[in-house]
């Protein structure tokens, strides 16, 4: 059975192998293991504290395959874009220069360099082992962070956010950093992103021009690439917007990659979500839901077989109830797959 | 040779010079009524001077054999009073890291009003088939003695716009990577707009954040501060008399903007006076090579500028041939200024 649980110091290796293997780069997930011992360390802190409102916390989930104990996927929830520095992106608006006399109407678009999403709670850290790629797996594993954050929604923000990686060439090469970002780095796009890693990404982002930047300036490439996903990213965006996130103002400042957004209280997952009483027994017809449990270290959310009646009081399989950690009249939460 | 003030009778000799002026002379839009206007104001500010008043003082190049009208130019005692005066300055953004080892400098365009109430030399130009002898010197620099007299009337510093980078076709660079991308105008309609009167409106339509300079067309990065081929004589008359680059550039051609103190300048510093001694007889023969002098006879409404030989200046008299002095409405016993037309320290160096 594959399980999401809270990641544990013993997962660095096996999510080092899942960085390295996963087609979208993960900015947020270092493949440094020093740097990924830490993380795991603050998330364990994270759930362990999950109930205080004190520093903001950085929740990281795998998902674990039972059966072998292997873990083939991570996801990840920052309570607080930017952990409490500045969390840098271009917002896009337009600037109207006209004149009467002169017959002249034009929209200008421009790029501000802004920190309104700072402190908005922000999805991130997303890998799946590649034969999981087109199963449930992924649903499982993207939507249980929901969940959570359903079910611990005092901790989060109203606003939701995801960075969406950029488009890039073949090659490797971001249009939109060559066209802004390289000019102030006299660094290529992989090295700014390796240091984005390493350091972090405001450390960077520091680095970058104040000035608002006017789009007609850039190149053509680099005007096409604004709010655009790289393809690696279509799954993912696709299950996004069915969750009810949509393509907002705000672009990454490097690749120029889409920020979407939804209200917390508006996501598919969170306001379809029901929480009820369990009562171990058979099941033997139903639709398929997403199941978790009310926990926060012990965080465990499934895939299961339900039959959701009138009541408030819902029969779960007992391999199901063993994997939540559950046990008879416990509190179960559940979301249609 | 001679230089007076503009009169209304110049009208159709201005319009036929702005037409052969073409893109680029700004301040010379090929315009028969915007002329005839800027006629009547260059007649008013000579007839009314005016201290701190934006005055607009058009000369002309007399041709005083055939009576006519070869050249001109212009001094513009207060820019921006009357609309708003724009300029980029190239200034520099450093980002520094030095974990990194990141330390980049990039220059950046500040749009400005920077220059507005200063005194501008302006609408310089002269017939092709006059451009020999020392007739582009004379009409250029004789605008320097018109400051030199009168310098209460003008700013302590005065700044020239050098006609900036643009191809056969009237195309510049620095445009097509700029301002063209904000309004959709070619480069010779918005010079004109501007020379018609409408540059502020321009001006207004220009991106007024910033601009880093690499994110420019190559082409355009190049153009900036450069001057046009045909305007590196003027320039660099300009720069012998002590002009430099201020570190301003047009906003549209990306045009250098060249500036000096006017007590720093060679010909207003180096320039004297003395008593004019009419002469009705030939003058004597030079005896050497001597370089011409610009002369002028300190009038304001009347002012006139010409040049005598090196031969005819004498400890305090300078004596004037008859044929000069006449158009020049220059009598014995007028207290006259003058100075060598070439710089000659610059030249030994």
């Amino acid at each position: 059975m594959l399980i999401v649980r809270p990641a544990a110091q013993g997962d660095a290796p096996a999510i080092q192998k899942l960085v390295g293997e996963h087609p979208a780069k993960v900015t947020t997930l270092s493949s440094h293991s020093d740097k990924l011992e830490e993380r795991i360390e603050l998330s364990c802190q994270s759930f362990a504290n999950s109930t205080s409102a004190s520093a903001p916390g950085r929740f990281l989930f795998v998902l674990e395959n039972t059966a072998s104990g292997e873990v083939v996927g991570t996801a990840g929830v920052d309570v607080a874009a930017g952990h409490g520095s500045p969390f840098y992106n271009y917002r896009q608006d337009e600037l109207i220069h006209a004149s009467h006399q002169l017959g002249i109407h034009n929209r200008v678009p421009v790029l501000y360099l802004t920190h309104e999403l700072t402190g908005k709670s922000l999805l991130c850290s997303f890998t799946l082992a590649p034969a999981l790629r087109d199963t449930e797996a992924f649903k499982l594993l993207s939507r249980s962070r929901l969940l959570f954050i359903g079910v611990f929604s005092a901790l989060f923000s109203e606003e939701l956010i995801v960075e969406i990686q950029g488009v890039q060439t073949a090659t490797g090469e971001s249009p939109f950093w060559n066209s802004l970002g390289r000019h102030f780095f006299n660094m290529d796009f992989a090295t700014a992103d390796y240091y984005s890693a390493v350091k972090s990404k405001t450390f960077i982002a520091e680095l970058m021009p104040p000035h608002p930047i006017y789009v007609p300036l850039l190149t053509p490439e680099a005007q096409a690439a604004i709010g655009h996903a790289h393809q690696a990213t279509e799954a993912s965006c696709q299950l996004l917007y069915r969750e009810g996130f949509r393509m907002g103002k705000h672009i990454d400042i490097f690749d120029g990659g889409p920020v979407l957004s939804a209200w917390r209280s508006h996501v598919t997952s969170i306001s379809s979500m029901q929480r009820k009483r369990l009562r171990v027994g058979s099941v033997n017809a139903g639709m398929r839901y997403l199941a978790c449990n009310t926990q926060t270290s012990g965080f465990r959310c499934v895939i299961a077989q339900l039959t959701d009646g009138l009541g408030d009081v819902i029969r779960v399989q007992p391999q199901v109830v063993e994997a939540l950690g559950l046990a008879d009249n416990d509190a179960i939460v559940f979301s249609p797959l | 040779m001679i230089i007076r003030p503009i009169e209304t009778r110049d009208l159709p000799a201005l319009y036929a010079m702005a037409t052969h002026a073409g893109v680029g002379v700004t301040t010379l839009p090929a315009n028969e009524a915007l002329l005839a206007e800027r006629i009547a104001r260059a007649v008013d500010s000579f007839a009314h001077a005016r201290e701190g008043h934006p005055g607009h003082y058009l000369f002309v190049l007399e041709d005083t054999a055939t009576g006519r009208v070869a050249g001109v130019c212009g001094i513009d005692a207060c820019v921006g009073q009357e609309d708003v005066w724009y300029n980029y300055r190239i200034s520099t953004t450093v980002n520094a890291c030095a974990e990194l080892a990141i330390h980049q400098q990039t220059p950046t365009l500040y749009l400005t009003n920077d220059l507005t109430n200063r005194t501008e030399l302006c609408s310089l130009f002269l017939e092709p088939d006059y451009r020999h002898s020392s007739n582009g010197l004379l009409l250029s620099k004789s605008r320097l003695l018109f400051l030199a007299d009168f310098p209460r009337y003008f700013s302590d510093k005065v700044f020239a716009e050098m006609r900036g980078v643009s191809d056969a076709q009237g195309r510049s660079p620095f445009w097509e990577s700029l301002g063209k991308k904000f309004f959709s105008m070619d480069f010779s309609r918005a010079d004109y707009m501007t020379g018609v009167g409408s540059k502020a409106f321009i001006a207004e339509l220009m991106p007024k954040y910033p601009i880093y300079v690499p994110m420019l067309a190559p082409e355009a990065q190049a153009a900036l501060g450069q001057v046009h081929e045909n305007t590196r004589p003027a320039l660099a008359m300009l720069e012998s008399e002590g002009f430099n680059f201020n570190g301003f550039v047009d906003i549209f051609d990306g045009g250098p903007v060249i500036e000096a103190f006017t007590n720093n300048i060679r010909a207003v510093g180096e320039s004297v006076r003395r008593h004019a001694m009419v002469v009705r007889n030939k003058p004597e023969r030079p005896r050497d090579d001597s370089d011409p002098y610009l002369l002028s006879n300190r009038s304001f409404s009347d002012f006139r500028v010409g040049l005598v030989s090196g031969n005819a200046i004498h400890q305090d008299t300078v004596y004037i041939p008859a044929e000069l002095a006449e158009p020049m409405q220059i009598c014995s016993g007028d207290i006259v200024r003058m100075v060598s037309l070439r710089n000659h320290r610059r030249m030994q160096t």
